[in-house]
């Protein structure tokens, strides 16, 4: 397994002290010797063109932010090497929900082609092997989109984008993967039915605190979507959706009770210890793209990745499937203590 | 007693994810930071109260989840004024408006924001007249009467409504301080009015005290901030992706942290008899609670004791 760490972190939406550094260059040419110093070599990148239009070109999530300040997208993935992202980009992220807000469904499936084609150039170029695309926008914006229509119509037609988005990212050597986080209309289980009108080169994006939340467990996923699975991400949460937030216009911010729905890995409820034995033993050896979304802190977030990903997620401590996180992380802290070691697995 | 100038926040806070956190000391345990005291319109509303503003202007690019949290408009400003405060106006672009060819998109568009914009109750709609100066200038004297007639039009259909649009020229604009003026010139006053974000005129390089006197009668409302940088130079005004550099120079501060000579208009507004509402912009803040506080004092205690 290669492991990853997302910018995506980097929470460039919602206001607290000190976001204004978030738009400018030098944040980012920063970020990149944290994420090295905590020990991971490779990133991910959420491609979100909403920066673009605000000609916020120091935050390096389009492929017109990376020619604008580095010339052309290679140049920026040498950037990225020279400065400790040895493996550079190795997963790009595209949520389209962004064109959902016209509510109306040409333009949407228009401008989520164009720009996940964009997505997939940017991938080439970068020598980034994946892209990963949302399968559809929030429960709430797609009513907008489907209007009169019906959602079986309304998917296939998404399933036709994904169709010509696979073939495009075919001719240009990258693998598409869907991912399907639980406001989607293919939440949780609902996501096997979908692949079924996918292309079969269209991989799976096993996301754990998705999954969890839609009511699906992210262990038997991995066992049941064995050889399907493209990507991996150790996402973690304590929440649970009881008031159906994931239908609400803005589903990451249950209405019912503020939490913060993304955590650092090891500050949730989910069991890694299972996902960990679950990845061994169906023989998964791509990418683990840890991302602890929209972070309060992101140099307390890398670190927290980190001592996890040495510690808890997969460890030479023994396994119990059945202890929670938190109880792993002392029980592998112990063992580590005794043995000294430190595991080099996932030093790749 | 009423006072000639009111105060309103541009509201630069991105998305406000929350309408109402009823769980305010549960959700802070999660992380124990300041997180949560900037997550939800209620807080955000007390703090523009607590801290001098009877308004707030909109930014468009919040509407979206704005009205998803609110359901509409009129729920919205019904839920500010509950916090004793107004809906003062709202932020619009023209972009492609010196394209003779974009006219009819360019007015159905703006005509869309003054209806919006009367939903909300607002008054101003505050008008970046078109695309920033890179891949777009230098314009010739029809790309300029081709903004002209777009802004026209739009503030015909805007006074019908009970709007002024405001010409709001940023320095990094299309229009920029060689023919900033000629646009306002070429403009019926009858339709377009201007508001004068003091900090953008004085970057373009234009004398701010000379323009304040100079268009005195068409200036309908302002954008109050300040700036440390008079007449930045064209190479940087008229490159791509400006207004936020790369080493994070501020262009805009709170008024009184920067250089303008904001004591001196202030004298020319009471002078005028200026009266209306002035929204204060504290874009590039680190800290907008900050700014706000900064800014309401220094407009109430010092420039108030001017004219207030």
């Amino acid at each position: 397994m290669n492991l990853c760490f997302s910018t995506e972190a980097v929470d460039l939406d919602n206001q607290a002290p000190n976001r204004n550094r978030r738009e400018s260059r030098y944040f980012w040419d920063e970020l990149n010797h944290l994420i090295a110093a905590g020990g991971f070599c490779r990133i991910e990148i959420p491609y979100e063109p909403k920066w673009d239009f605000g000609g916020r070109s120091g935050i390096p999530r389009t492929k017109r932010s990376m020619t604008t300040k580095f010339g052309t997208v290679a140049g920026y993935a040498a950037f990225l090497r020279e400065n400790g992202i040895t493996g550079g980009i190795a997963c790009i992220h595209m949520n389209p929900s962004l064109f959902a807000s016209s509510g109306i469904l040409p333009m949407y499936l228009g401008a989520s082609k164009h720009y996940a084609e964009e997505a997939v150039e940017t991938a080439a170029e970068a020598g980034c092997g994946i892209v990963t695309l949302t399968a559809t926008p929030p429960y709430f914006a797609s009513g907008k989109l489907i209007g009169d229509g019906t959602e079986e119509d309304f998917l296939a037609a998404v399933a036709g984008v994904i169709a010509d988005l696979a073939a495009y990212a075919g001719e240009k050597g990258v693998t598409l993967c869907v991912k399907n986080e639980y406001w989607t209309l293919v939440r949780g289980e609902k996501i096997h039915d979908f692949v079924e009108k996918l292309p079969a080169s269209v991989m799976l994006d096993v996301d754990t605190a998705n999954l969890k939340i839609a009511g699906a467990d992210p262990a038997e996923m991995i066992r049941k979507c064995a050889g399907r699975i493209g990507v991996v991400h150790i996402t973690d949460t304590a929440f649970t959706d009881t008031e159906e937030a994931w239908k609400t216009a803005l589903p990451e911010y249950p209405p019912a009770g503020a939490t913060k729905v993304f955590r650092d890995p090891g500050d949730g409820e989910i069991d890694f210890s299972g996902i960990a034995a679950a990845l061994e033993e169906t023989g998964y050896d791509g990418l683990v793209v840890f991302n602890p979304k929209d972070s309060c802190d992101i140099s307390r977030s890398i670190l927290r990745s980190r001592w996890f990903a040495d510690h808890v997620f997969r460890s030479g401590a023994t396994v119990n499937s059945a202890m929670t996180a938190k109880e792993n992380m002392t029980a592998c802290h112990s063992a580590k203590e005794v043995s000294g070691g430190r595991p080099e697995w996932n030093r790749i | 007693m009423e006072q000639n100038i009111r105060l309103s926040h541009m509201s630069h806070w991105k998305t406000v994810p929350y309408r109402q956190i009823g769980n305010f000391r549960e959700f802070y345990y999660e992380d124990r930071s300041n997180n949560c005291y900037y997550m939800d319109w209620d807080r955000i509303l007390r703090y523009h109260r607590a801290t001098g503003y009877e308004g707030i202007e909109l930014a468009p690019w919040d509407l979206g989840e704005i009205l998803g949290l609110f359901g509409t408009p009129a729920e919205y400003t019904a839920f500010a004024k509950d916090h004793g405060i107004e809906v003062s106006g709202m932020f619009h672009g023209c972009n492609d408006s010196h394209i003779a060819g974009k006219h009819g998109d360019v007015v159905a568009a703006g005509k869309r924001a003054v209806d919006t914009l009367a939903a909300f109750g607002g008054k101003h709609l505050n008008t970046c007249p078109g695309n920033n100066y890179y891949g777009n200038g230098p314009l010739d004297v029809e790309g300029l009467r081709n903004i002209a007639s777009c802004l026209d039009e739009i503030g015909e259909y805007a006074e019908s409504k009970g709007i002024a649009v405001g010409i709001h020229n940023e320095f990094f604009c299309v229009t920029n301080r060689e023919n900033h003026r000629q646009l306002i010139e070429l403009t019926n006053p009858k339709y377009v009015h201007y508001c004068l974000d003091t900090a953008q005129v004085a970057l373009m390089g234009d004398d701010l005290i000379d323009f304040y006197d100079t268009y005195r009668e068409r200036i309908a409302t302002f954008h109050f901030k300040d700036t440390a940088d008079i007449g930045v130079p064209d190479e940087i005004r008229y490159d791509r992706d400006v207004e936020i550099r790369d080493d994070g120079h501020r262009w805009f501060w709170e008024p009184g942290e920067g250089i303008l000579p904001l004591e001196e208009l202030w004298r020319h507004m009471r002078d005028y008899g200026f009266r209306g509402w002035l929204t204060v912009e504290d874009d590039g803040s680190p800290d907008y609670l900050a700014a706000m506080a900064l800014s309401s004092y220094y407009i109430n205690e010092k420039l108030g004791k001017i004219y207030r």
